[in-house]
């Protein structure tokens, strides 16, 4: 059976899959975000005030606070039109820690049953209860961020054979002959950030009502980071290359115990030796080229 | 029917073409020659609209191209197909020919089809590679396929900037011959060119460029008849 | 005012030491246009390192000098190796991303040496503070204040002075006209990485003298600080790391002073945002911008 511990470690793979895929989505159009944590926080906190303190129906605040985050990411790649290349990358950073420090100050609670509940500085935001005020079992609830990532995951693949899917890695690939061929960039790398920004987002709320509880410190750049490593171990060739990394490290490094204390050590030295012969990771773009001709001649045959 | 008029074009402080006019005429191949730096590829990166001249018009029949961003100067029919960043290299050859017809209208969508098997047709090595990555293409193979791109553009005009420049003497028969072929099939052609000797072939009108303005302007024989140009660009004592 | 000045001050102490850090990211940046996220880690574990013999073995402050920058030495000759020589030139993403996981790798290992929250950490002078006029400053905020000027003038030296160092400058420039030049880029690249590992481990002791105390923190502090530093500033350009290292310096006091420790660093990368939004290049690195810019658009 399927203890409980299994179930958050597989619930725990979707939610980190989510800001993985949001990362993947900027990195294939060229851009390398050291910040996605940011709209995963916003979200966090937005979602889970609007459940705890306001009442709303969970698909409610998801929406709510999927949507802030892709009006903050939105917002954030406006301002960082002109800049690319690390310059953009410290920008994201810059802008994340921005969010992070501000959830310090943001205290906002309300007496809700006798008792004063919501987000509080450094002390954080704990009694998320939906959960629990609805007795979803955890089974029932790592079902539920699995539907939302199939379903995400349905929409980045019909992206990714649509022209705006090649036209985020015409971007990616090269800005300039992407103008000369006639496209407008600024457009599509707006387009890529709120896509990207609202994916984080998802992940964020179904991520604050997992836990219960989170603080500001969640949303370090370490999350942000992490996001950027997965897409790369993974590959950048398909959408599944994130989940492949999320996979690598989350399922099988940190529920394996004999690597306990020294995962870190471990899955560095793997993933920089990795690296070494697979810069754009396990599968990338030749990789899934050679992959997808590969079915294609299995199948006429 | 494309007519750039007295265009000045900067970058910083340094005047790059100083009041540069030329025209090229409707179904015919107008050759751009010039030294080095002369302003070749800038001129043509000023009229796609990559670079934004100071001053002067750039006027495609009877639209005004001046002020266009680049993605609405492809939309009227200008399309450049550029000096050494010729491909997507992780795309696959179809995937590269089919970004070619993204600024069409998407109710275009049966005629893009059908240029698109046009295109193999003209240039089969594409078709056999079709779902390779662009990378692994050679540099003829590349040069090829971003005139085919270039094509699914549906140009009034098509702008080239030093096809020959790195390929082998054979090769560059063959994309020469592409050229010619194309222009016959009606398609006007702005192409700037280092191998004057080559270009003269195709060409129906010269104009040569030094140091950001036009210092020749005339048809090959002109040319090859002018003894100082002549000794400079073509060597002396040859044809 | 009174208060302002001293701020000032203060800042500009301290933001020597952030200038050190932004000059070892500099130089980095320089030669490989890459970024070496591990390069705080790294100081980190050569601190760890210091702290642990100083605790077990002797208290010979020099010592502790000594084996601090040798093991930053030897962390960062790792990392160079292991994720900027091998990985593939262009491969600009996987580099930074492996720096960043031997990051965590190193932040482990520390862990394992000395697995406390924090650990003291030796100086070479009790601290004294000196008054003048109406301003005071901390003694070893000016010892580290004017070793960052010798560490300074020390680098200027070998940059433009030495052929190593020309053969630093010529790699940053132009690697491959430097290649076709018979500049082993790979020995440069070695060279840079430990002339810079030895800043980072002075700057790291330095810099923990004066607090007195290690903790795992400080990898990503001292990586973030230099950073900020050398955007700030303008990055790949040396003055501008320094100068970006006192602004940095001068803002935080103040931004401290007046709103305590939240608000000294969201002012931080307040202003890290603004600038890489309104002038990327920073203070003086504007020019390098458009060049990279205009050499970018030349087809
Ligand atoms: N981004 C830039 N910034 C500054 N000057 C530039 C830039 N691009 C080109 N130039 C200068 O403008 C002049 C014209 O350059 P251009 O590239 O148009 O020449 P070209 O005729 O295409 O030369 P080539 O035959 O070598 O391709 C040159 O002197 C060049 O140095
Ligand atoms: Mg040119």
């Amino acid at each position: 059976m399927l203890n409980d511990y299994l179930l958050t470690v597989i619930s725990n793979i979707g939610m980190i899959s989510l800001i993985a895929l949001s990362a993947y989505l900027l990195l294939i159009s060229g851009e390398i975000s050291f910040g996605q944590q940011a709209y995963f926080g916003i979200s966090a906190y937005a979602g889970a005030i609007a459940t705890t303190l306001w009442g709303w129906p969970l698909w409610l605040a998801l929406l709510f606070g999927s949507s802030l985050a892709a009006l903050a990411a939105g917002f954030v790649g406006l301002l960082t039109l002109r800049i690319s290349g690390l310059y953009f990358s410290i920008a994201t950073l810059a802008f994340a820690e921005m969010v992070r420090l501000s959830l310090f100050k943001l205290s906002y609670q309300l007496e809700i049953d006798g008792e004063l509940i919501g987000p509080n500085g450094a002390e954080g935001f704990g009694e998320i209860r939906w959960i629990f005020d609805n007795d979803v079992s955890v089974l029932e609830y790592t079902l539920l961020i699995y539907g939302i990532l199939l379903l995400v995951l349905f929409c980045l693949v019909l992206i990714e054979r649509s022209r705006l899917g090649m036209i985020f890695r015409m971007l990616g690939q090269d800005p300039l002959l992407t103008r000369i061929q006639g496209l407008n960039p600024v457009r599509y790398k707006v387009t890529a950030a709120i896509l990207a920004g609202f994916i984080a987002g998802l992940g964020g709320t179904l991520y604050a009502h997992s836990f219960t509880y989170i603080e500001p410190q969640i949303f370090n750049v370490m999350l942000g980071v992490h996001a950027l490593a997965y897409g790369l171990i993974g590959g950048l060739g398909t959408v599944l290359g994130p989940l492949i990394g999320v996979a690598i490290d989350i399922g099988f490094l940190e529920s394996v115990r004999v690597f306990q204390g020294y995962r870190m050590i471990v899955f560095g030295g793997l993933v920089a030796v990795m690296l070494i012969f697979m810069p754009r990771g396990i599968l990338d773009e030749n990789r899934v080229y050679r992959l997808k001709n590969l079915a294609q001649r299995w199948f006429r045959a | 029917m494309l007519k750039v008029d007295n265009i000045v074009t900067r970058y910083g402080a340094i005047e790059a073409l100083k009041g540069l006019s030329l025209e090229a005429r409707e179904g015919q191949v107008t050759c751009l020659l010039g030294p080095n730096g002369a302003g070749k590829t800038t001129t043509l990166f000023t009229i796609a609209g990559i670079l934004n001249s100071h001053s002067g018009s750039i006027t495609l029949e009877k639209d005004n191209l001046t002020n266009l961003s680049a993605p609405g100067i492809v939309r009227k029919g200008v399309v450049l197909v550029p000096e050494n960043r010729l491909i997507f290299p992780q795309m696959s050859v179809e995937e590269n020919l089919v970004a070619g017809a993204f600024a069409r209208p998407r109710k275009d969508q049966p005629a893009i089809n059908a240029d698109l098997k046009g295109i193999y047709e003209r240039f089969p090595p594409l078709k056999e590679r079709s779902t390779q990555s662009g990378g692994t293409l050679s540099g003829g193979e590349q040069q090829m396929l971003a005139i085919g791109r270039a094509l699914m553009a549906r140009p009034k005009i098509l702008m080239m900037d030093e096809p020959s420049l790195g390929l082998a003497p054979i090769i560059v028969e063959k994309i020469f011959d592409i050229i010619s072929l194309l222009n016959k099939e009606g398609v006007s052609i702005l192409l700037v060119e280092q191998n004057a000797r080559m270009a003269l072939k195709v060409a129906h009108h010269i104009y040569l460029l030094e140091g950001g303005k036009v210092t020749f302007n005339g048809n090959p024989q002109e040319m090859q008849q002018d003894e100082v140009i002549q000794r400079a660009y073509l060597g002396a004592g040859s044809t | 005012m009174t208060d302002f000045l001293q701020n000032c001050i203060d800042g500009v102490m301290f933001g020597s030491g952030y200038a050190l850090l932004a000059l070892g990211f500099t130089l980095v940046f320089g030669v490989m246009k890459r970024l070496n996220l591990s390069f705080g880690p790294s100081i980190m574990l050569g601190a760890y390192a210091g702290t642990w013999v100083y605790l077990n073995f002797s208290q010979n402050v020099l010592l502790v000098v000594l084996v601090t920058v040798m093991i930053t030495v030897a962390v960062g000759i790792y990392v160079e190796r292991l994720c900027f020589w091998a990985v593939r030139r262009d491969a600009t993403i996987a580099s930074m991303v492996s720096s960043f996981v031997i990051w965590m790798q190193l932040e482990e290992v520390a862990m394992h040496l000395l697995p406390e929250r924090t650990y003291p950490f030796p100086a070479f002078f009790t601290s004294t503070v000196i008054d003048i006029g109406p301003f005071f400053v901390r003694s070893e905020h000016i010892s580290m204040f004017l070793l960052t000027l010798v560490l300074l003038a020390l680098l200027h030296l070998f940059l433009f002075r030495t052929r190593p160092g020309l053969a630093v400058r010529a790699v940053s420039d132009n690697p491959l006209a430097s290649r076709y030049m018979g500049i082993n880029s790979s020995n440069v690249l070695f060279l840079a990485f430990a002339v810079v590992s030895v800043l980072g481990g002075l700057a790291g002791f330095l810099i923990l003298s004066a607090d007195s105390q290690v903790t795992p923190f400080f990898g990503l502090w001292a990586t973030f600080k230099g950073l900020i530093a050398m955007m700030l500033g303008g990055m790949g350009s040396l003055p501008g790391a320094i100068l970006g290292g006192l602004l940095l310096g001068v803002v935080e006091a103040n931004a401290f002073w007046y709103g305590g420790p939240v608000v000294r660093d969201i002012s931080a990368y307040l202003l890290l945002f603004m600038m890489l939004i309104v002038r990327p290049g920073g203070l003086v690195g504007q020019r390098i911008v458009a060049q990279q810019q205009a050499a970018y658009e030349r087809v």
